[in-house]
């Protein structure tokens, strides 16, 4: 499989996602999924199925707890006027979580499937504009601001004491304080960056050099397999939620 | 080729003429003494960071590499230690089409086996323009030109005798850590079963080549790290920063930045006034001192905004905590990286007060002579042991 490949079918599998709502559906995205993993990502299938849990598990908690425990209808029934289930609400936290867990492993999976590429390679071998290779690195890299941002801030606080790297109670009163500085730390980590290298270097130019350098992958037979079973069974879900 | 060391004190402008300097002819590489100034910030792995500066065409300049970054391409930048940062900038530029490069005191976090290669490798580029501020070199290197910066910004003394007026004696805990294991995920062993010995009234200099785990060391003692074994016992008596929080040691980082609680200096001294506050050490200090401790370092005022300021005066500011005595143990990570030698000297000289007042110091930097002028005991950290001389 090549990395455009792998674009493509996650792509397929977000579209199959998002317009499955029946049982049949949802098994066949899942079926292809799970043949996926087996075959390109094989035992590391496991550690991405605990990340996607790990995502989707405190969204299916809250949505249970407000549809199900205290709105007790589904969306479609409130739009209805009906007087509503709880088995309805039930049903639909059920197929969002279903829904953004699939979008969730599928992502996992082929990062998995790559994670011998850097993030780097990984763009400059998909067949893009280079606008949009450079839009996707700048995100990346204000992702990695970020996490950066939040190293640099728990640094801070903990070695100060006002915060500890254990839950604690210190942390509850004081996690706030975390949020403030993990902002303020990405905000001047990016100023100190834009106010220096950047200008004097010439840093993003680099980014296009090394845009044109590369030489983007054309899809290959792996990736037809993928791509067929996956908008098969996304079209498939597709025509049954029409029927 | 032209080879130039920006010299003078802090805050007479040498870095704006460092920056005069590589803007004027084009782009040039720039090499900040902190990540956000020696990295790219594109890049979220060691590799990449590589390519993004690598030259389709083989640079005209012999290749820097005193350390093999293929061999651990998939660490993030970030999380390399400040000299490895240096290191890797540099090789970077090594493999760049860049003609120009410019560097600002980052050279000062490098070791003692690190500094001259990279100074030879700067020294021996055949073209283009290489301007170095770096507060460690007496004198600039054979071949090099020398420009002196005298602008002085008025503002921001360096008053430590002043600050410390009034500080009083302290027992601080005897630190013992035994069988001490680290490792970080996805990494190597930075420490298995070291142990070491800390005595109060003594200052202690952490000493190793870049990314030995000096910085690591003091991120376990102050809790932001959790060891996978081993103890640490103040007083005889089990401590578990990582888990209880810290309220033994004060830290003054590499980056100053890193250290901040706040946005004002304000906010930052509260916060960690805060956390002591049924502790006796929260006595120790008024906010009426802290203000008066920060006006020796220039702060007019509590409210001033930390990210306002010169990050010399950032740096110098980072140690008003731990010199402030409220916390028994004192731990500066290269304090010295950005400072001129005058700042130098009356730090030292602070930090042997504390000790001859009971504290304990425990100070990394590569800096022989700042480290000259302390007395101080030897922590080498090779192997992934600790030994002490």
């Amino acid at each position: 499989m090549t990395p455009n490949g792998a674009a493509i079918f996650v792509a397929v599998m977000l579209a199959g996602a998002l317009v499955a709502s029946e049982p049949i559906g949802f098994s066949l995205l899942y079926a292809v999924i799970a043949a996926f993993a087996l075959v390109e990502v094989g035992l590391r299938t496991f550690a991405a199925l605990a990340r996607s849990a790990l995502v989707v598990l405190p969204l299916a908690v809250f949505m249970a707890l407000v549809w199900v425990g205290f709105v007790g209808r589904s969306p479609a029934e409130i739009a209805a006027g009906v007087p509503g289930t709880r088995v309805a609400s039930a049903t639909y936290v059920v197929v969002v979580c279903l829904r953004l867990f699939l979008i969730v492993l599928a992502t996992q999976l082929v990062t998995l499937r790559f994670e011998r590429l850097t993030p780097l390679q990984f763009i400059c071998a998909l067949r893009i504009p280079t606008t949009a290779k450079r839009l996707l690195a700048l995100t990346l890299s204000l992702s990695e601001t970020l996490r950066h941002a939040v190293e640099r801030a728990r640094t801070a606080l903990i070695a100060a004491g006002v915060i500890t790297r254990r839950p604690s109670l210190r942390n509850i009163i004081n996690g706030w304080m975390l949020v403030q500085t993990v902002w303020l730390s990405a905000i001047t980590i990016a100023v100190g960056r834009m106010r220096d290298k950047w200008p004097i270097e010439g840093t993003l130019s680099r980014l296009d050099d090394l845009f044109q350098r590369a030489q983007p992958q054309s899809l290959g037979s792996g990736d037809a397999i993928w791509l067929l079973l996956g908008a098969g069974a996304a079209a498939f879900g597709i025509g049954i939620g029409i029927a | 080729m032209a080879r130039q060391l920006i010299t003078g004190p802090n805050f007479s402008g040498r870095s704006d003429a460092l920056r005069v300097r590589l803007t004027a002819g084009g782009p040039a590489f720039f090499v900040g003494p902190y990540a956000e100034a020696a990295l790219s910030g594109l890049a979220s792995t060691a590799a990449d960071e590589l390519s993004v500066y690598r030259a389709d065409t083989v640079p005209q300049r012999a290749p820097f590499a005193p350390l093999d970054f293929e061999a651990c391409a998939d660490r993030k930048p970030q999380s390399l230690s400040g000299g490895e940062q240096v290191l890797l900038a540099l090789q970077c530029f090594s493999q760049s089409t860049y003609g120009a490069i410019g560097i600002d005191t980052a050279l000062e976090q490098l070791d003692g086996s690190n500094r001259p290669q990279a100074i030879d490798f700067l020294s021996q580029l055949d073209a283009g323009e290489v301007t170095l501020i770096d507060n460690r070199m007496a004198a600039p290197p054979p071949g090099w030109s020398s420009t002196a910066c005298t602008r002085g910004t008025p503002g921001f003394g360096c008053d430590l005798a002043g600050l410390m007026a009034g500080l009083g004696t302290r027992a601080a805990p005897r630190i013992v850590i035994r069988d001490l294991d680290f490792r970080y995920r996805r990494g190597v062993d930075v420490f298995t079963g070291a142990a070491l010995t800390l005595e109060p009234g003594h200052a202690y200099r952490l000493f190793g080549r870049n990314g030995a785990g000096k910085t690591t060391l003091l991120k376990i003692l102050v809790g932001v790290l959790a060891p996978g074994r081993g103890e640490i016992l103040l007083d005889d008596q089990p401590c578990a920063p990582w888990r209880h929080g810290n309220e033994t040691f004060a830290l003054a980082t590499q980056n100053p930045d890193h250290q901040w609680c706040g946005a004002t200096l304000r906010e930052d001294v509260g916060r960690r006034r805060a956390v002591l506050k049924t502790s006796v050490d929260a006595s120790r200090v008024s906010d009426q001192q802290i203000a008066a401790a920060a006006q020796k370092l220039g702060i007019a005022s509590l409210d001033q905004h930390l990210y306002e300021l010169p990050l010399a005066a950032r740096k110098r500011l980072s140690w008003l905590w731990p010199l402030s005595g409220v916390m028994p143990w004192i731990m500066l990570d290269e304090p010295t990286v950005g400072q001129d030698r005058d700042t130098c000297t009356v730090l030292a000289a602070a930090l042997a007060v504390f000790c001859r007042h009971g504290y304990g110091v425990l100070f990394v930097t590569h800096d022989d002579e700042f480290a000259g002028q302390v007395p101080h005991r030897m922590v080498s950290i090779e192997n992934r042991r600790m030994s002490t001389s």
